[in-house]
């Protein structure tokens, strides 16, 4: 059963406490509590952006998606989680399906701004890159579409822990190039990363269905809305990032450009050129061979081009 | 989930009385019932559908022959009110589903209903023919013209009885006033104006004038990033035609004087259900139950009633069913509903005064699994109810349903795994004189009486 809005729940510990608040660090309640928010999050989404319809969608269910989407937002960061939510980590479709072209350049459109809902309104743009552990842990998002790529029944944790540690790794590389982000930033890396390996990642038996889109909605956060409800493009949810300017300045990037052709909804939706970060996730499920943790993620060049070549569709 | 309300003195042991629309599995999506309403007097009761029909049933004369059988409804009249549109500029379909149906007082012999679907609202004029006139001179019965030159003689015509046929013309079409979805319409007591509310703007209209209407509320804001919540439902005090309340998703209820300005968004009061007044919620999935002894809790059984004695003076109070209330028994997360309605009746606590006599209110509200529910606010008690095909013998009592919500299952309960939250009861009415009670599951009107001893 699909809510939406502000959402009130029976709180199972509530046990007739009248106006017990259950706090989310409750201690064993609190991996639940997690998951069920995260659940609720994914769902939002989903609700929000997975629906296409013939009508005019009503506002009242995307202000109600909307508000709780800034609830769980505003949660995270009260709670002072270091692990900020990444929505499209480790997202690839298919390469070879009908979504993923579509989807590929709205992810990277996503790379110059971040994504939802970041818990970091700060600028930090390392952590916003980061894979929340909440979404390791649950499994939810990540894992749907490598069960759709590889087509296997359980989504394979292991997987994506090194793509944890890989941005941690990776990010400790960009900074001997680059100027080096706060100390702070990179012990925050470092937390998430051993927060992520502290919740062991659990299988997740719900998959939320067209899941490939869901890389989708971040761009369509941006252009659907301004489209149907006169909502101007500045971002709700999304800060500016300066990822790119930071880490791939000198990189070139000409054979990752896509063409704006793929909102399905007709905006224009700005491209910007698919970031390393980018594709350390997407290509982790595709790596055949098993990295272990706490090893740097070493791509191979040719593997790599040949997996961009299939991405651009060249 | 609509409110009704009902004079209940005691327990109401309530039976199936009828049930409308077919039993087919396949059923179209036009055939959902989506918006009921009796007319004042409870003798005809109006639903609209998906498909933009509304059908109107009314109740048979009661006959002495058969008093057990008290006044059924059978079908009146039924037309095609609303047709899927499509807006060009934005590529939108516009759905031709009835939102909401509301009566205007009877002053002669034909019945006068609105009826809106998202954008548009119609004033249908329903009338009953049983006579048609005969002998005309210049054309046939069959309505051919006559050869001028083969008229030998003049005759008058008359009138003859014919079958009775009841048939709806639209009187005003009142369009092109409404950027947001259309969900409530509100007869004003002065029988010249209605209101029309959307998402974020109340418009006040003329019957007679359909090219213009006025705004008098619009919360809509500067930047709509800032949207957190939309108008749920607007309603005109039954008697003061300055007065009217509206909701919003929130929470809230706004009570605004149409006399202190044009554009009434400054409302003279606001009052909160108890779950959005903390707005720092850190639980966003956790159902708090407002505390005992509150002026929100009168009903004790969790749901809030929220009584606004106005500062106007005005010793009327407005009853809304707060979201998410009605299901205590649900342990998971839980939909806003789409619809709340306001009713307004005498206040039973105006400004600490003593009420003699104070009215019974019962609520009753829908919920899953085709079980609605009923609460009393007097006795504070609560009955869950299901309509359900199973439960259609003829002056079958219903049954209380009860939801167990965790460990063991008695007998004849239902677990809550087990509830099918597909469907649905989000539509339902009551007679406004009468133990009479009309609920909308899907397709199916079910309409239920009280036990008559």
């Amino acid at each position: 059963m699909l809510g939406k809005g502000g959402k009130r729940k029976f709180d199972e510990h509530e046990d007739g406490l009248e106006g017990k608040v259950v706090s989310p660090t409750d201690g064993p309640s609190k991996v639940s509590y997690t998951l069920q928010r995260q659940t609720i999050f994914n769902i939002s989404l989903m609700k929000l952006y997975n629906h296409r319809p013939l009508t005019e969608p009503s506002l009242q269910k995307t202000v109600l998606i909307n508000n709780m989407l800034r609830r769980i937002q505003e949660e995270l960061k009260q709670e002072g989680s270091l692990r900020p939510v990444f929505m499209t980590a480790s997202q690839p479709a298919d390469p070879l399906s009908d979504n993923f072209r579509e989807a590929q350049p709205a992810f990277s459109h996503l790379a110059s701004q971040p994504l939802l809902p970041t818990d970091f309104v700060s600028t930090t743009p390392l952590e916003s890159c980061l894979t929340p552990a909440s979404l390791l842990e649950d499994d939810t998002f990540c894992t749907s579409p490598a069960v759709q790529h590889d087509g296997p029944t359980k989504p394979p944790p292991p997987a994506l822990q090194p793509v944890k540690d890989s941005f941690s790794s990776a990010l400790d590389e960009i900074e001997e190039l680059c100027p080096a982000p706060t100390s702070a930033e990179a012990v925050a890396a470092e937390t998430a990363a051993d927060d992520a390996k502290d919740h062991p990642s659990e299988s997740n038996v719900q998959k939320p269905e067209g899941l490939p889109e869901s890389r989708t909605t971040e761009s369509k956060l941006m252009d659907s809305l301004p489209g149907n409800f006169e909502i101007t493009t500045s971002t709700g949810f999304l800060t500016d990032l300066t990822l790119d300017d930071i880490l791939f300045a000198d990189i070139d990037t000409s054979m990752y450009d896509f063409d704006p052709c793929t909102s399905a909804t007709g905006a224009a939706s700005k491209m910007a050129p698919v970031s390393a970060d980018e594709l350390l996730k997407t290509l982790a499920p595709y790596s055949s061979q098993p990295v272990t943790p706490n090893q740097p993620f070493k791509m191979d060049l040719t593997e790599l081009d040949h997996i961009m070549e299939v991405l651009v569709g060249s | 989930f609509l409110a009704g309300f009902g004079n209940l003195m005691q327990d109401v042991l309530w039976c199936f009385s009828q049930v409308k629309g077919t039993i087919d599995i396949g059923v179209t999506e036009a055939d959902i019932i989506s918006t009921v309403e009796f007319n004042h007097t409870g003798e005809l009761l109006a639903t609209g559908d998906k498909g933009g029909r509304v059908v109107i049933f009314q109740r048979e004369q009661e006959s002495k022959n058969q008093p057990h059988r008290r006044g059924e409804y059978n079908v009146y009249s039924t037309f095609q009110s609303h047709e899927p549109e499509f807006d060009y500029l934005k590529s939108l379909e516009i759905e031709e589903k009835i939102n909401k149906i509301r009566w205007l007082p009877q002053q002669n012999a034909a019945y006068f209903l609105l009826s809106t679907n998202d954008k548009t609202v119609k004033l249908w004029k329903v009338s009953e023919r049983d006579k048609r006139p005969e002998g005309y001179n210049l054309k046939d019965e069959d309505g051919r013209l006559r050869d001028p030159s083969m008229i030998t003689m003049l005759r008058v015509p008359v009138l003859r009885p014919m079958d009775l046929m009841v048939e709806a013309t639209p009187r005003r079409v009142f369009a092109n006033a409404h950027t947001y979805h259309i969900n409530s319409i509100s007869v004003n007591s002065d029988y010249e104006t209605y209101m029309s509310a959307d998402d974020l703007r109340i418009n006040l209209w003329n019957f007679e004038i359909t090219n213009q209407s006025f705004n008098i509320v619009d919360i809509k804001p500067a930047n709509m990033e800032e949207l957190t919540e939309v108008i749920t439902a607007a309603e005109f005090h039954p008697h003061h035609c300055n007065t009217f309340v509206y909701s919003s998703s929130k929470g809230t209820i706004r009570l605004c004087d149409m006399r202190t300005s044009a554009l009434c968004d400054r409302h003279a009061k606001c009052e909160y259900s108890p779950c959005q007044r903390d707005g720092r919620d850190r639980v966003p999935f956790g159902l708090k139950k407002p505390k005992k002894g509150s002026a929100e809790t009168d009903l004790g059984s969790g749901l809030p009633c929220h009584l606004a004695p106005s500062s106007l003076g005005l010793c009327w109070a407005v009853v809304l069913p707060a979201a998410g209330h009605s299901h205590g028994h649900l342990p998971s997360v839980l939909p806003v509903p789409e619809r709340s309605s306001f009713l307004w009746v005498p206040a039973l606590h105006p400004l600490g005064e003593h009420v003699k006599n104070p009215t019974v209110i019962v609520i009753m509200t829908g919920s899953y699994n085709n079980f609605f529910r009923m609460f009393d606010r007097n006795t504070k008690r609560d009955v869950t109810l299901e309509a359900s095909r199973e439960n259609s013998k003829p002056r079958a009592i219903l049954k209380p349903r009860k939801v167990c919500v965790g460990g063991k299952r008695r007998k004849d309960e239902i677990s809550v795994d087990s509830l099918d939250f597909s469907k649905k009861i989000l539509h339902t009415a009551w007679h406004p004189s009468e133990n009479i009670i009309a609920v909308a599951a899907t397709n199916n009107l079910y309409i239920f009486q009280d036990k008559v001893n």
